[in-house]
């Protein structure tokens, strides 16, 4: 994972040193602008230091090898729902919630239950009972 | 695949709290003797206490990962045999923390609202309860997570790599959510 590890530490880089310099062009006056390019480069370090910390722990991907062939990455990739209605009824308690904010408290009282059986409803779809996954 | 998504989502999340930091350092760099005024109210030693009881909550999360990465989802010992614990019994001390912390908050909001600081009295109030209520109810959703994650191993016949990769996922979250708040105590709190 070398490749995206220096990736984003070279995102890193250039935001952190962005911020330097936009700081002291305003004369470290102007907030919104040096939060927002600081707080970038902590997002470019958090993914590049997970990625990082990962590759550490895991062994060389076929990926990592420049002569690798396609055929070597075959296999288990994980987990993948073959069909689920969840997030569709998710989605639509979440926005009868969220347009409750707008209409009035009642309407988010309402969603409320909504929201609890679909949530649940997806996050234990495959994980109850024989066939849990 | 699930930690590396969690993780850019994570990141994602940090430009969320980006956008509320910027707004804090605007309407200070522009209202300075609002915030003379009005800092006085903060309870600084509650906020610390609570602080590190949400700080607290993260190791006991960190404790429960350890045990689910050894497979264990729960103990097999006595209640008060803490060595024996599982995932389960160390998220449940976790959660307990998490709940302890935003009960505080709740606390802190009703002194602040009885001393007339609300989201619409004035600059301070707004910029005090979007950052801390935005925080709040991301805990409140971590919270969430974790009866759902401790619910999983009551429902599930067997504790599977699935199940680990969840908890550890949460856990990245809780300690996410653990850092940005330590942020926000000090810029609120110690900065004043």
């Amino acid at each position: 994972m070398k490749v995206e590890f220096k990736l984003f530490s070279l995102l890193f880089a250039f935001s952190a040193i962005m911020g330097i310099i936009y700081g002291v062009f305003t004369k470290w006056e102007e907030p919104v602008g040096t939060v927002a390019l600081f707080l970038t480069a902590g997002l470019c370090i958090m993914i590049g230091g997970f990625l990082w910390w990962t590759g550490r722990k895991i062994d060389l991907r076929p990926d990592d090898d420049p002569l690798g062939e396609i055929s070597d990455i075959e296999g288990d990739y994980g987990f993948f729902s073959p069909h689920s209605w969840w997030p569709l009824f998710l989605g639509a308690s979440g926005a009868l919630m969220f347009l409750g904010l707008a209409v009035g408290w009642w309407l988010v009282m309402l969603a409320v239950p909504f929201v609890a059986v679909s949530a649940i409803g997806w996050v234990f779809e495959y994980f109850h009972g024989e066939h849990s996954i | 695949m699930t930690a590396v998504g969690t993780m850019v989502w994570l990141a994602s999340e940090l430009m969320f709290f980006a956008g509320l930091f910027a707004m804090y350092f605007t309407i200070r760099s522009v209202a300075g003797d609002l915030w003379n005024e009005r800092t006085g109210h903060l309870e600084v030693g509650f906020a610390f206490a609570n602080t590190v009881i949400l700080v607290i909550s993260s190791i006991w999360c960190q404790f429960g990962v350890f045990k689910a990465e050894q497979g264990k989802p729960s103990r097999d010992g006595k209640l008060w045999q803490v060595g024996s614990w599982g995932m389960r019994e160390w998220y449940v001390l976790a959660y307990l923390f998490g709940a302890v912390f935003v009960s505080g908050q709740v606390f802190e909001y009703s002194n602040m609202f009885g001393e007339g600081i609300s989201l619409d009295s004035d600059a301070y109030g707004s910029m005090f309860y979007l950052t801390t209520g935005f925080h709040a109810l991301h805990v409140t959703g971590g919270l969430l997570a974790f009866l759902m994650i401790i619910g999983r191993t009551f429902t599930a016949k067997k504790f599977t790599h699935h199940q680990i990769t969840g908890s550890i996922v949460v856990s990245y979250y809780w300690h996410f959510v653990d850092v940005v708040w330590i942020a926000l105590f000090a810029t609120i709190y110690l900065l004043k």
